[in-house]
């Protein structure tokens, strides 16, 4: 499955377009995590846990837009965005969403 | 313990109310999404039409306000503590953003396809307070664009 | 381009989970971890409390008496409940404390002990007492408090339990206070078996100090069941537990050969009300 996020994707022609496809993922760190933060509050530097966090929210919901996509036929997904909210405390939230097309 | 029964009270509440609610909500989404299939929703902001085919294009919109019921608040507390997928929140989302989409798309009925959408979720209420149930806003907006009738198809 | 309109199979975003398993599944997690980490701190605070320095507790002793609502120490009923304190001490009980008595005005009829060698007994016990020889054994049964170190282990669990709820789920959480109100933080329990022992004891000391035991179950044969126990622990709980304690007391002072003697009575201005 190609991703992009420019309209195209270059070098190919897009054949057909299936709409919108999006992946959607919300995960929570556990207390462990959350006490390491706050102490690393204190004296700065990388949230090494927080990083990984998010980085595997961001696998998860591009790794479900790829499916949906594959569910319809397509084989790239074109023009992808990213979207994040807060909604629970706590909890990374990622949403993303592009357009399913078929390339040759 | 009243305040525990009561806590207990509003879990359960939740659970039943939310279930019900929840199922009513998809079944009406997927039955609206199937009809509103003909009309496509895409990202990119450019197609291949030649300018003359082109009658008028105006910015749709559609939103939904979805509120957070406490037996999911609940679940997502505990799931704060040993961390994982927080599940109970996935429908709520998928729900509001699904809704926002069929409600642009209804707004822009006779157009032939939206262009450049774009879908942005946003949380609302009292969330500064943990003890009260927030809601969730989802927005999504794009340019609908119509084709003059012709009988020669895009 | 042309469009192919098709709806996807599945849904993707949502996991197809009950809900109500994975409630059952946290919530059993949660609860486990609670009662391991609970029993663990009983082990901890059972380790701690003996070691405790006496610096630090007269330290915590300072802390109590001064959020305390005492009457002034030249209370004519705190010198002679002082004085009675003190001549028990120096006959018959041999703890590296210097108890001091303290008069709290409420009417209700409770005593309890806290850090530091301090010994609170409330204007409504003192009204109810009929002879010297009860008032005694109610100060012996908190010193006998002090000789287990029960204080330092009921206040500790509590207040490291408390400590522990706010840390991990923070101040305004739902669960904290559902764990509180299911733990019931809010009073300081003396168990059941740590009043029995120090029954035993103050039964001793009283024998060692006026050579017999009268007196000692008049007190909670007084006490009838519509007493509230009170916020600062279950001195009296219920009528049932009282007569337990007398069958106990008595059964134990035949067992010890102890007998029964008359008791003395209190001084005037006592104001004894019957």
């Amino acid at each position: 499955m190609i991703i992009t996020n420019v309209e195209t994707v270059p070098g190919k022609k897009i054949v057909a377009h299936f709409g919108l496809v999006s992946g959607n993922t919300i995960r929570a760190k556990h207390v462990g995590r959350d006490l390491m933060a706050s102490l690393k509050n204190l004296v700065g530097g990388e949230l090494k846990a927080y990083t990984q966090l998010l980085s595997e929210s961001r696998r998860q919901a591009v790794e479900r837009m790829t499916a949906q996509a594959q569910q319809l036929g397509a084989n790239a997904i074109v023009n992808v965005r990213f979207s994040t909210s807060s909604v629970a405390q706590g909890a990374a939230e990622l949403y993303a969403y592009g357009t399913a097309v078929r390339v040759e | 313990m009243y305040d525990l029964l009561l806590i207990l009270g509003l879990i359960a509440l939740g659970y039943f109310s939310g279930t019900w609610v929840e199922k009513r909500h998809y079944r009406s989404i997927i039955q609206r999404e199937t009809e509103l299939l003909p009309l496509p929703a895409v990202t990119f902001k450019t197609m291949d039409y030649a300018p003359e085919t082109i009658a008028g294009s105006r910015m749709v919109t559609g939103s939904a306000v979805i509120s957070i019921d406490y037996f999911k608040r609940f679940l997502a507390s505990l799931r704060n503590i040993f961390g994982g997928t927080v599940k109970s929140y996935e429908s709520l989302l998928d729900r509001a953003r699904r809704e926002a989409l069929l409600r642009m798309k209804a707004e822009a009925r006779d157009a032939d396809i939206i262009l450049n959408v774009r879908i942005e979720t946003a949380s609302i209420g009292r969330t500064a307070h943990r003890r009260s149930v927030g809601c969730l806003e989802a927005v999504a907006y794009g340019t609908a664009v119509r084709l003059k009738k012709t009988s020669a198809a895009p | 381009m042309k469009y192919i309109p098709r709806r996807p199979k599945t849904n993707v975003n949502v996991t197809p989970a009950s809900p109500l398993r994975e409630l059952l599944i946290l919530t059993g997690g949660l609860a486990a971890i609670t009662v391991g980490v609970y029993l663990l701190l009983g082990l901890v605070v059972d380790w701690v409390a003996p070691r405790l320095s006496g610096d630090l507790e007269r330290k915590l002793g300072v802390v109590f008496t001064r959020t305390l609502d005492i009457a002034p120490d030249s209370s004519q009923n705190r010198k002679w409940a002082q004085g009675l304190a003190d001549r028990i001490q120096a006959r018959c009980v041999n703890l590296p404390y210097q108890f001091k008595i303290h008069i709290n005005p409420s009417k209700k009829v409770n005593a309890l002990a806290f850090p530091g060698g301090n010994i609170v007994v409330c204007q409504g016990l003192l009204d109810q007492v009929a002879s010297e020889n009860e008032l005694a054994f109610v100060l012996c049964h908190e010193m006998g408090h002090y000789a287990h170190q029960d204080h330092l282990r009921g206040l500790g669990r509590t207040m490291i339990l408390m400590a522990m709820a706010t840390l991990i789920f923070g101040q305004d959480s739902g669960v904290a206070d559902f764990l509180i109100q299911s733990i019931g933080l809010a009073e300081l329990n003396f168990s059941r078996q740590q009043e029995t022992e120090a029954d035993e004891f103050g039964l001793q000391t009283l024998h060692c100090f006026y050579g017999h035991v009268g007196g000692s179950t008049d007190f909670f044969a007084k006490i009838s069941a519509d007493h509230n126990p009170g916020r600062w622990g279950h001195y009296f709980s219920t009528h049932p537990a009282n007569e337990r304690r007398i069958a106990r007391l008595k059964s134990l002072a035949r067992e010890l050969g102890y007998d029964v003697a008359p008791v003395k009575t209190l001084p005037a201005f006592l104001n004894v009300q019957q």
